[in-house]
């Protein structure tokens, strides 16, 4: 919302002194924030009148001319190379020390004199955009046109164009609980309490007939729209308004369209009362203030046809819907040229009605932003009276036809609150004299009664009755921001004597990355929790156990991931651009729908390995990598079981499931299904993946390790390399060494599987370390002997054959 | 006999001083002391002495062993330092070739943070709280003190979920903030409380570069029977200094979240240019940072918290934002994007 300094005017004395800029500051810390301040004449500054008196040819430069142009006392050189540039044309010229935009782009740059292709230039004639203009007309070629003004050379273009207001831009956002703020009379209110500067009440003088011609209006539906004022005003002449009103509605951002219009707008903008106007040949018969029926339809004044429901409310004649109540006016009682006779109506309208008819007709006006706000019924009576006063001022020969119409049913009882001034003390965290509690209220239009010792009752004025001021905290608020928020103390409170739970999941979120990007070697990225049709296609999900968006942004956002995985792969097609070797794994939660109200969420870690070409090892490393997050935190009872339950993108013989003691799965490993592959076009790599259920692995039992006692002895290797059928697991031959002698074979680790040459096709050649030692005593060249022979036989009875032997 | 034996050790000193390298000295050992050297061949004609004699020779010849021996040992180990000394000298090794990096893998920058901001909250005393990213409209809003129809819901464009919805909980939504978990643990454990709330938000609204649909925002909440705006002041503080290693300000402005009142906009002093202005505050500063206020009424109310007896205060900032801040990020879809080449940078 923009705010004009010379229009605040009218309502509080500020005097001269006060600089804009702090003005903005401190509104901005005790009010609401102010984005901006727009000084009009900042753009202008050392830009003046000029007159072109000769046009010469550039001599290096075609499309260049010399303008000897008179800026006042002396007549300078000007290179310029404008299309409209004639002799006898008024312009604008930035004299050196003028901050101008080339072209109307970038950061402003200080004018300084120079020579553009040799030839000396005063300045620069300037085109409408490079000075902070806005000339539609223009063409983009062309420099500003003055010659309709005439000015005289050498008078500022501040002076010519007016431009010497100075504009506030408020943040709406931070006004969103203000209604009161939303007009320049109610910012002026605001200074006036913050800065102690004189309020001037508006007392409209428009003389309203006590007899004569009312509007008839008939409200049907009193929640809707608890008061509605109307006026006829006759003998109006429909024309351009006067330039110091449209001056002031340009400064604060709005178009101008007629005096009657722009009388209606003025007001919006002057009190944040929302008006409208219409022509009274238009309307048969009384206003009807109604729901609308079901399926009527209005054209709106912006020419478009919108449907109606019964839930809206409208402003009708005896036919027809002439307006959308507090929305927007209807195309059928617009005000036009021809216009003579003119329905005000100022009207207070139910601020949730407002806001869901606005919302479903997808229509956002400035009306619809003041009224969701929930205004003040009170305003719209001065605003009626308002509105009368300006249109007799600027269009003198119109005649008020008689009373104001005034329906109207709303709670005229003040708000009265009691305000604990301890408890004010203690929020606030300040020692607040009562005194100057009562002082900051009263400043605010709030009246105060001393009910007991230390309780006021505080009367709420009419315009901050409406939802903004509801109780105490409400108050407390006024009081601590005018008090000032710089003036609390900082403060730390006394730690608490119950310490907090630890959240150890969070705890051990985080060792878990470090484990996997800073152990393991992978990356860790972040994706959208949502994905497409087409993603579940590609991964071979199906939609159903899925939630699906209502509203969503883009196709590919449109279902919640029940899987990490599909927005990985995304992941590893786009990287593989620029890397051949991938890793990397998510951290998120999956969303399943299980038809309660609250879907599961489960926190799950994904994560992928890519390598360019054939790759049989990665699977391994996928699996190695699961391996240390359970030996990271200890994790006991997991079962691997071959195969894979519920993961359609998995390769149904290359996958591995990890299952608690529950039968719950904690983790999955696998390569990546031949077809999920070829979706996402990664044929040429070798991908494997694993998911971890991090919410159920953290539910395991994750012991403290027990010490074994170091052995004084000496520990013996021996090497041990079997060719045996290739089907044989290796997880079986290992457990058949490791059983030939549990107290001696301390551990047995793979460190090669070979297939190829030398070997024949069926069978591999597997290479195992054996460790052997005694807890009592060095072992013997026979005692090692011994177990060897042992594990060669009993390997020999798996169908091995021993190499080497 | 005697006079031979000084003149052989004089000879011999001489000739190992004059030795120039190892294999001098080697030759000279060999020439004195070895097998055949004059030393040796001296020290055999000793059995051919006079009786009388041989106590005294044999003891002066072994001193001059000795002595020759401790020479040559001198000498040799002289010979071998400075040879060790010049190879040292001679030996080219580039230490400007770049260090063999181990490999390793990278953080995500959002997770970094909040790793060090929880870790500082942590310190102060906060719990580390979670909750529903799929939400019910009552926590999201109602709950909050946000009804239908509140013009506040607009600065919360909301994501919903399709055919949910009941009675009790309104329809589901993917939580706008992380505001709903106040309520939650307020629910759960009552008053006291002091909590943070770190996760990810959503918002249904264009992308581009400083605006996601996802987003992590924390959430920090304290309720007590005496807590004050002056303690909020002083907890971000204390916050922000940790944060950022140096002495930061907080600065308050009046600002509208219906969940709060007062409700408040913080800003912290820029860390930039320390306040004098700069292209990161906008000249002003001061940093936009994050909502707060006194935790309304009606909120304690919807978490089943006797607004007589006790108070409180909460606070929301963006961690996405922050994180951007610190590590000068000006696309915001990077954070989202799974672009190695970005996430390798932390």
């Amino acid at each position: 919302m923009y705010i004009s300094l010379d229009w605040l005017q009218d309502f509080v004395k500020i005097p001269k002194t006060q600089d804009p800029y702090d003005l903005a500051d401190t509104l901005t810390l005790k009010t609401a924030e102010v984005e901006s301040v727009f000084d009009e004449s900042e753009n202008l500054e050392k830009i003046v009148a000029g007159q072109i008196i000769e046009l010469l040819p550039h001599p290096n430069a075609d499309k260049l001319k010399i303008a000897k142009t008179s800026i006042g006392k002396e007549t300078v050189p000007i290179i310029c190379g404008g299309a409209n540039l004639k002799e006898g044309m008024y312009v604008a010229v930035a004299l050196p020390g003028a901050k101008i935009r080339w072209h109307g782009e970038g950061d402003p740059v200080t004018l300084e004199k120079t020579k553009i292709r040799g030839e000396k230039s005063y300045g620069m004639i300037c085109a409408s955009n490079e000075i902070g203009l806005d000339n539609p007309e223009e063409g983009p070629e062309d420099i500003l046109d003055l010659s309709s003004i005439k000015p005289n050379p050498g008078t500022p273009l501040t002076e010519i164009l007016e431009k010497n207001d100075i504009v506030f831009e408020f943040d709406n956002k931070s006004l969103t609980h203000r209604p009161d703020l939303w007009g320049h009379y109610g910012i002026a209110r605001e200074i006036s309490a913050i800065k102690d500067y004189k309020f001037i009440t508006l007392k409209p003088k428009a003389k309203i007939p006590s007899t004569g011609e009312s509007v008839k209006v008939e409200i049907k539906d009193y929640d809707l729209c608890p008061r509605y004022c109307g006026l006829i005003i006759n003998n109006i002449k429909v024309e351009e308004s006067p330039s110091w009103m449209k001056k002031r509605l340009k400064a604060t951002g709005h178009g101008t369209h007629n005096n009657i219009v722009d009388v209606t707008n003025y007001i919006l903008t002057e009190l944040g009362q929302p008006m409208h106007a219409f022509d009274k040949n238009y309307i048969k018969g009384k206003i009807i203030v109604r729901r609308a029926k079901k399926d009527e339809k209005i054209t709106t004044l912006d020419d478009k046809i919108k449907k109606l429901t019964e839930k809206m409310l409208v402003i009708a004649d005896h036919d027809k819907p002439v307006a959308v109540a507090g929305v927007i006016g209807g195309e059928n009682s617009e005000i036009n040229n021809n216009t003579t006779s003119i329905i005000l109506e100022s009207a207070n309208f139910n601020a949730a009605s407002v806001r869901r008819t606005s919302s479903s007709l997808g229509i956002r006006t400035d009306a619809v932003q003041r009224f969701e706000k929930s205004l003040d019924p009170n305003l719209a009576e001065l605003a009626i009276k308002r509105a009368a006063e300006l249109i007799l001022e600027i269009c003198p020969e119109a005649k008020i036809a008689g009373p104001i119409t005034d329906i109207q049913k709303f709670n005229k009882n003040p708000l009265k609150i009691n305000l604990d001034v301890q408890k004010t003390k203690s929020k606030i965290g300040v020692d607040i004299p009562a005194e100057e509690i009562r002082n900051i209220l009263e400043n605010l239009n709030f009246k105060i009664k001393e009910k007991e010792k230390n309780i006021y009752e505080v009367t709420v004025p009419s315009f901050r009755a409406t939802k903004d001021i509801e109780n105490q905290d409400d108050l407390i608020e006024e009081i601590a921001r005018i008090y000032g928020y710089e003036n609390v103390p900082t403060s730390l409170p006394t730690l608490p004597t119950k310490l907090p739970e630890e959240n150890t999941e969070r705890f051990k979120k985080h060792r878990t990355r470090e484990l996997f990007s800073y152990s393991l070697g992978f990356d860790e990225v972040y994706n959208y929790s949502f994905y497409g049709e087409k993603e579940i296609k590609n991964c071979l999900l199906k939609e159903e156990g899925h939630l699906k968006l209502l509203n969503y942004l883009s196709e590919d956002q449109t279902h919640l991931r029940i899987s990490l995985i599909p927005n990985i792969l995304r992941n590893l097609r786009l990287n593989i651009k620029y890397f051949d070797n991938i890793n990397i794994y998510e951290i998120g939660r999956t969303y399943k729908e299980i038809g309660r109200y609250m879907p599961v969420e489960e926190k799950f870690i994904g994560g992928a390995i890519l390598k360019k070409g054939r790759n049989t090892d990665i699977f391994y490393e996928a699996k190695g990598a699961v391996e240390k997050f359970f030996e990271r935190f200890n994790l006991q009872n997991i079962e691997e079981v071959k195969g894979i339950k519920n993961t359609p993108y998995a390769h149904p013989s290359k996958s591995i499931s990890f299952i608690d003691g529950h039968g719950q799965t904690i983790a999955k490993v696998f390569i990546l299904h031949p077809t999920v592959k070829n979706n996402h076009e990664l044929e040429k790599y070798s991908i494997a993946v694993f998911e971890l259920n991090f919410t159920e692995a953290l539910k395991l039992e994750q012991p403290i390790k027990k010490y074994k006692k170091l052995s004084k002895f000496p520990g013996l290797d021996i090497d041990i390399s079997v060719v045996i059928d290739r089907a044989r697991k290796i997880k079986e031959i290992r457990e058949t060494i490791l059983e030939t002698d549990n107290n001696l074979i301390q551990e047995v680790t793979l460190f090669d599987i070979y297939e190829g040459e030398n070997i024949p096709p069926d069978k591999k050649a597997v290479a195992f370390k054996v460790m052997l030692m005694a807890q009592d005593r060095t072992m013997t060249d026979e005692e090692m002997a011994e177990i060897q022979q042992k594990i060669f036989k009993n390997l020999e009875k798996l169908g091995g054959k021993i190499r080497g032997k | 006999m005697e006079k031979k034996l000084k003149n052989l050790e004089e000879e011999c000193l001489k000739a190992v001083i004059k030795a120039e390298n190892l294999e001098e000295l080697k030759k000279l050992e060999i020439k004195y002391l070895g097998r055949k050297g004059k030393l040796t061949l001296i020290l055999r004609g000793l059995k051919d002495l006079p009786k009388e004699q041989k106590p005294l020779i044999g003891k002066l010849s072994n001193e001059v062993k000795n002595t020759l021996e401790k020479a040559f040992e001198e000498k040799k180990q002289k010979l071998e330092s400075a040879g060790i000394e010049k190879e040292l000298k001679k030996e080219f090794f580039d230490t400007t070739i770049p260090g063999k990096a181990r490999k390793i893998g990278h953080i995500h920058p959002i997770s970094r943070l909040q790793e060090e901001v929880e870790r500082i909250f942590s310190q102060m005393g906060f719990a580390i709280m979670d909750g529903p990213e799929a939400e019910s409209e009552y926590y999201n809003f109602e709950g909050l003190n946000i009804p239908e129809d509140h013009p506040a819901r607009d600065m919360q464009d909301t994501f919903f979920i399709k055919g949910k919805g009941d009675k009790k909980h309104g329809r589901m939504v993917l939580r706008t903030h992380t505001s709903p978990v106040q309520i939650r643990t307020m629910e759960k454990y009552g008053a006291p409380l002091r909590v943070i709330i770190p996760g990810r938000c959503f918002r249904y609204e264009a992308t581009d570069a400083s605006h996601d649909s996802t987003f992590y925002q924390v959430e920090g909440l304290l309720v007590d029977e005496k807590t004050s705006l002056g303690h909020l002041k002083g907890i971000l503080a204390e916050f922000l200094t940790r944060l950022f290693s140096k002495p930061v300000k907080i600065r308050f402005r009046p600002g509208y979240f219906p969940f709060v009142e007062p409700g408040l906009e913080v800003d912290f002093s820029c860390f930039i240019c320390k306040g004098k202005g700069c292209r990161v505050c906008k000249h002003t500063g001061w940093i936009e940072f994050m909502g707060a206020g006194m935790v309304h009424e009606n909120v304690l109310k919807s978490g089943g918290i006797d607004s007589k007896k006790y108070q409180g205060w909460a606070f929301g900032f963006g961690l996405t934002r922050l994180t951007m801040m610190r590590h000068e990020i000006d696309d915001i879809r990077l954070l989202t994007s799974g672009n190695l080449r970005f996430i390798k940078q932390f």
